[in-house]
């Protein structure tokens, strides 16, 4: 049973942000409720306060402009897996999302959600950041954008000050020739290490590679010295610098040994992933001429 | 979960033994520590160490023992405790040693930590940090604190 | 507490309730509604035997709050058979032998009905994805797999009984 809360619905996003104001550390958003309804019934946490996001209309949906994919931060998981506009300009976040979890949290848990709860062995957060996505936060009277990366401060924790809605997530296209893909492994309920890249090649030389890794460290982020291994390298020769890159990410992934594994077991799965994503994001360039 | 730390702090070896039963200087090391009481002077103690992580509060009254003393180079303690609100048990078991290296001290701090009940399972990573940290934490403090003085 | 006064249709049925924010999608239909078919396993989210269908939809009622049913539809394993006509799902799983100590049952089977209903003719690569968070401690899957195959082909009119 959980304990008793009373729940508010607000219709717009200053009310929204208002009630969060004035309830304070009592409140706390509420959309799919897939982590926050979890937590509270396990009695790690309890808000006397709920504020229903779900509520206020144009939170949720996917739109595509000029390219560039913009999603509500209340769409579902589900949603996004099956959107045509998304499986179609931006398949490997389509993939990602069908992967999340299982079919019963992806149609009720949203991107927002699982973004802003910021739980480390997550997918979502890892795959976006090698799209250079920024996020969309508002509160009453005002809004910012940041890029995503700045989200994650720590495990459970996002930059969002206390009256601080996540309202979308934009998505911007990557280069022609180019291709994102994200692997993760786990073998408890949550992945234990996520690994997603992005390549951009131009005249048979990797003009961008994007690494991030996720679930390892207490945030996902961008590995930008391990991507500068990467870069230039003829497409043809990249093997060393992979391994390289691999060892790199791997350490600075920044692993504990827990249950999810050693550290040095994490580290290694890192550079195998990495590998591996690296050749799917290589074939996905090489099967389509845009993307 | 075994944490070792070693630091080298720039005061003789009698100094830094003193202070680690300077208790309420002791406890002001320990990272969100607070409430520090003596029940018998170089045995028991008591103590509450809150914490969070995100939204997650954790509040611990520990109770600390003091298993064995090796004066002047050796301690032993045991501390434990149950959160208040969440179900998770908290022991620890703290082996402090102090040695002369050269005009300084090194002191060494190896901490066996477990976290039992749920907040052990559920909240296993996030400790497994946590408690490097605070090892950490304590260690940087009892030197600054040594070498202010000194 | 303000509580939640709600129109549900639960299995057909329409229900007319008042239930506080806080009380679970699990805890209505079991407790307020006397439906035990619906059953709690894991209480968090990961093993599917609370499955039930929100408009169509598989969700588990173990964490959805129950005010979310307002002005939807839910359907419970009792809302499949009629008497004693069995669904296509569940005649399949009784011939394939696609269940031992039954208890992930209920959740198996509303799963593969939300499974079927948004894609008649899945391939068992499909049917392994979507059920992955169905979980049988029994009978290993095979047969699972087999019966919901099977009742993908005789719920969309193909010919039965090939390839057994």
């Amino acid at each position: 049973m959980l304990r008793p809360f009373e729940l508010s619905e607000p219709t717009s996003v200053a009310e929204a942000s208002e009630l969060l104001a004035r309830h304070g550390d009592a409140a706390r958003i509420y959309a799919g409720g897939t982590e926050l309804i979890l937590v509270m019934k396990e009695g790690l946490v309890h808000y006397e306060h709920l504020v229903n996001v779900k509520t206020i209309p144009g939170l949720a949906g996917v739109r595509l402009d000029a390219g560039t994919l913009r999603l509500g931060a209340a769409t579902s998981h589900r949603a996004l897996e099956r959107d045509p506009l998304v499986r179609q300009h931006f398949p490997a976040v389509a993939r990602m999302e069908a992967d999340v979890a299982n079919v019963r949290v992806r149609e009720v848990g949203t991107l927002g959600g699982n973004l802003c709860f910021a739980e480390p062995h997550a997918d979502p957060g890892t795959l976006l950041q090698v799209f250079d996505a920024t996020a969309r936060i508002e509160k009453k009277g005002s809004a910012r954008t940041i890029p995503l990366e700045g989200l994650f401060v720590g495990p459970f924790e996002t930059c969002l000050e206390g009256d601080e809605l996540l309202t979308e997530i934009v998505v911007p296209p990557l280069p022609s020739r180019s291709a994102a893909a994200y692997l993760k492994f786990g073998f408890l309920e949550r992945p234990s290490v996520g690994v997603a890249v992005a390549v951009t090649l131009d005249d048979g030389h990797v003009a961008d590679a994007r690494i991030a890794v996720g679930c390892v460290g207490p945030v996902p982020r961008r590995m930008r010295e391990a991507e500068a291994e990467l870069r230039g390298k003829p497409r043809t020769e990249t093997g060393a610098a992979l391994a390289t890159a691999g060892r790199i990410a791997g350490r600075a992934a920044d692993a504990i040994t827990d249950l999810h594994g050693s550290a040095e077991y994490k580290e290694h799965l890192v550079g195998v992933l990495l590998r591996r994503a690296w050749d799917q994001a290589l074939a996905a360039i090489d099967g389509s001429p845009r993307r | 979960m075994k944490v070792e730390r070693e630091v080298t702090i720039a005061a003789p070896r009698e100094t830094v033994w003193d202070f680690l039963w300077d208790v309420p200087r002791l406890a002001g090391c320990i990272p969100g520590a607070r409430d520090v009481r003596t029940i018998e002077e170089r045995k028991t103690y008591t103590a509450v160490v809150a914490d969070k992580v995100g939204p997650f509060k954790v509040q611990f009254p520990l109770t600390i023992e003091v298993v064995d003393v090796q004066a002047p180079e050796r301690l032993r303690v045991r501390a434990n405790g149950r959160d208040t609100a969440v179900d998770g048990l908290v022991k620890v078991d703290l082996d402090v040693t102090v040695t002369p290296a050269e005009t300084e001290t090194a002191l060494k701090v190896a901490a066996d930590i477990s976290v039992l009940g749920k907040l052990g399972t559920l909240g296993h990573s996030v400790i497994v940090r946590k408690g490097t940290d605070i090892v950490d934490r304590f260690a940087q403090a009892v030197r600054a604190q040594l070498e202010a003085k000194a | 507490m303000k509580e939640i006064a709600m129109t549900v249709i639960v299995n057909g049925d329409k229900h007319d309730l008042t239930v506080p924010p806080h009380e679970t999608l699990i805890e209505c239909l079991r407790d307020r509604l006397g439906l035990l078919g619906v059953k709690k396993s894991c209480d968090v989210q990961v093993c599917g035997t609370c499955t039930v269908l929100l408009d169509d939809r598989p969700v588990s009622a173990c964490t959805v709050l129950a005010f979310e049913a307002r002005g939807r539809s839910v359907r419970t394993i009792e809302g499949l058979a009629r008497g004693d006509d069995l669904h296509p799902v569940q005649e399949a799983f009784v011939e394939h032998g696609a269940l031992q100590c039954g208890f992930c049952t209920p959740g198996m089977i509303m799963a593969t009905v939300a499974l079927i209903n948004e894609n008649p003719r899945p391939t068992a690569d499909e049917v392994k994805h979507y059920m992955r968070g169905n979980i049988c401690r029994c009978t290993g899957y095979k047969r699972i797999l087999e019966a919901i195959l099977d009742a993908s082909r005789r719920m969309s009119g193909a010919s039965a009984g090939n390839g057994r």
